[in-house]
């Protein structure tokens, strides 16, 4: 459903992401683990073009690109069947929890305003927000800001939601809440690529885990190989680390 | 004597030019504020002479009266505009410039130095995230520019630039120099007629107050509504 095949990126000479390569299946969970500044935020930049790769070639929904050659309306293209979930939520500031989902199905989608009412309501109810419909971001916890972006995720129907330490700016308390709604998102049917922390939620919650050093992918598999059965020194050292600072 | 009747009547023919006095105010803040933006524009594409030559034009504009440009561009913008036309070999009477086009010339650039630093202000501010979760969602460059950018600019622009305005509007006062009948020439105009100097002026400085307080009160209504969700 989405693979990657090559893909390069490097900031100002230093390479970023070196020839990853990686496949999702409809529908599957697949979460990215690794050390600080591994290019996990980057390569999930780099799926809905807000990073542009030097080199290499993705396939989403059917439709092959080569990001080496991407046109201004294939990019558009590419970024509608995506969405993302931000850590810092991102939400627009002057609009109410429900215009910040109901907007990007009217501007891009050409949605009816009661069309995408109702659909917005239908989702925040999915996050259990459906009684701060009218709330401006700045009337939320943090928790509930990233339940609405969630809500405007899923509204506009991608092919895959990509979520970037979606609870990495939570107050502790607020985790839970947000972890729910993704489980629910995961529930039903939605592809995913998560980036997270959360060590125990990623075992849950995945199909496959992936484990990147350095700009490559070290190992990929399932939670069951990768927390417990991995060989890989680097894969060890890095969960042994998590641990001990958990525990 | 200090007659109340006569601050009526004053009043009565000074509210007459209030809608030319405000018009002129308008169509300066938007040209100033078109230039500003160019301005600003340019500014930031950092080409080497030009930035210089802008940055001497802006603290000249920054250190010179008011005054003192009006006479500038009262003197020279019609020999400017008469020379430029002979290029072509359209012959243009120097004395035939309306004056009202001198003082919008004028303050035009004037202020545009101000919309300029108001525009890069905003800019400054702009919240890259919102910009990225609308690309994340697939707006194009233009939806972006105006549903996200253009909204979060003239939030942020929008109590300076109707400060600007005010300004503006008092800025005018001076327009009589060059003959431009706004609200301070009519009073003068109206005192000399009457002899009730005092009387006209008390008028006009009422004048000037109801328009402060009607555009301030206009301005804090539509500033509520546009900042609405924000902290
Ligand atoms: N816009 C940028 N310009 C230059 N370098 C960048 C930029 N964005 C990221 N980098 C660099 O790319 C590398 C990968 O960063 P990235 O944010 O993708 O890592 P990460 O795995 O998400 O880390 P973290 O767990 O801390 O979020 C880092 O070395 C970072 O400094
Ligand atoms: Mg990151």
């Amino acid at each position: 459903m989405l693979s990657l095949r090559n893909l390069k990126l490097s900031f100002d000479g230093s390479q970023v992401l070196d020839d990853i390569n990686l496949d999702v299946k409809k529908g599957e969970v697949v979460t990215l683990i690794g050390p600080s500044g591994t290019g996990k935020t980057s390569l999930l930049r780099c799926i809905n073009l807000l990073e542009r790769p030097d080199s290499g070639f993705i396939s989403l929904g059917g439709l092959d690109y080569d990001y080496s050659r991407i046109s201004k309306k294939e990019a558009l293209n590419l970024r509608r069947k995506t969405a993302m979930v931000f850590q810092q939520y991102n939400l627009f500031k002057n609009k109410t929890a429900i215009e910040n989902v109901m907007d990007a199905q009217m501007v891009v989608q050409k949605k009816s305003r009661k069309e995408a009412y109702e659909k917005s309501m239908q989702e925040l109810k999915r996050v259990g927000l459906e009684a701060k419909v009218d709330a401006y971001p700045s009337q939320l916890s943090g928790g509930q800001q990233q339940r609405v972006s969630i809500a405007r995720a899923l509204a506009v129907e991608p092919e895959v939601i990509l979520f970037d330490e979606p609870t990495s700016a939570l107050d502790p308390e607020l985790v839970g809440e947000v972890l729910k709604s993704i489980e629910e998102v995961a529930k039903s049917g939605m592809t995913i690529m998560l980036v997270t922390h959360e060590m125990s939620f990623a075992r849950d919650i995945s199909d496959k885990i992936v484990f990147m050093d350095k700009g490559r992918i070290a190992e990929s598999g399932t939670p069951e190989e990768i927390f417990s059965q991995s060989t890989n020194t680097r894969t060890q050292q890095f969960l042994n680390k998590f641990y001990t600072a958990v525990h | 004597m200090f007659d109340i009747m006569t601050v009526f009547e004053s009043l009565i023919e000074i509210i007459r030019v209030v809608p030319k006095t405000l018009l002129l105010a308008l169509i300066i803040l938007l040209l100033s504020f078109m230039l500003g933006a160019v301005l600003t524009y340019i500014q930031s594409l950092n080409i080497p002479v030009i930035k210089q030559i802008l940055d001497v034009l802006q603290s000249f504009l920054r250190g010179t009266p008011n005054v003192v440009l009006l006479y500038l561009v009262y003197y020279s913008l019609p020999l400017a505009i008469s020379y430029f036309l002979s290029l072509f070999g359209v012959p243009f009477d120097p004395a035939s410039l309306n004056s009202a086009a001198v003082v919008i010339v004028t303050f035009s650039i004037c202020y545009s130095v101000f919309q300029s630093e108001i525009i890069r202000g905003a800019l400054h501010s702009l919240d890259k995230d919102q910009i990225e979760a609308a690309q994340s969602l697939g707006y194009s460059t233009t939806q972006t520019l105006r549903k996200v950018i253009v909204p979060q600019v003239m939030t942020e622009a929008l109590p300076d630039t109707m400060n600007a305005f005010l300004i503006i509007i008092k800025a005018l006062s001076l327009a009589f120099l060059v003959t431009v009948v706004d609200i301070f020439a009519q009073a003068r105009l109206v005192g000399a007629q009457t002899f009730s100097y005092l009387e006209a002026f008390v008028a006009a400085a009422l004048v000037y107050w109801a328009i402060c307080g009607l555009l301030t009160y206009l301005m804090n209504k539509v500033e509520n509504r546009m900042r609405r969700g924000y902290v």
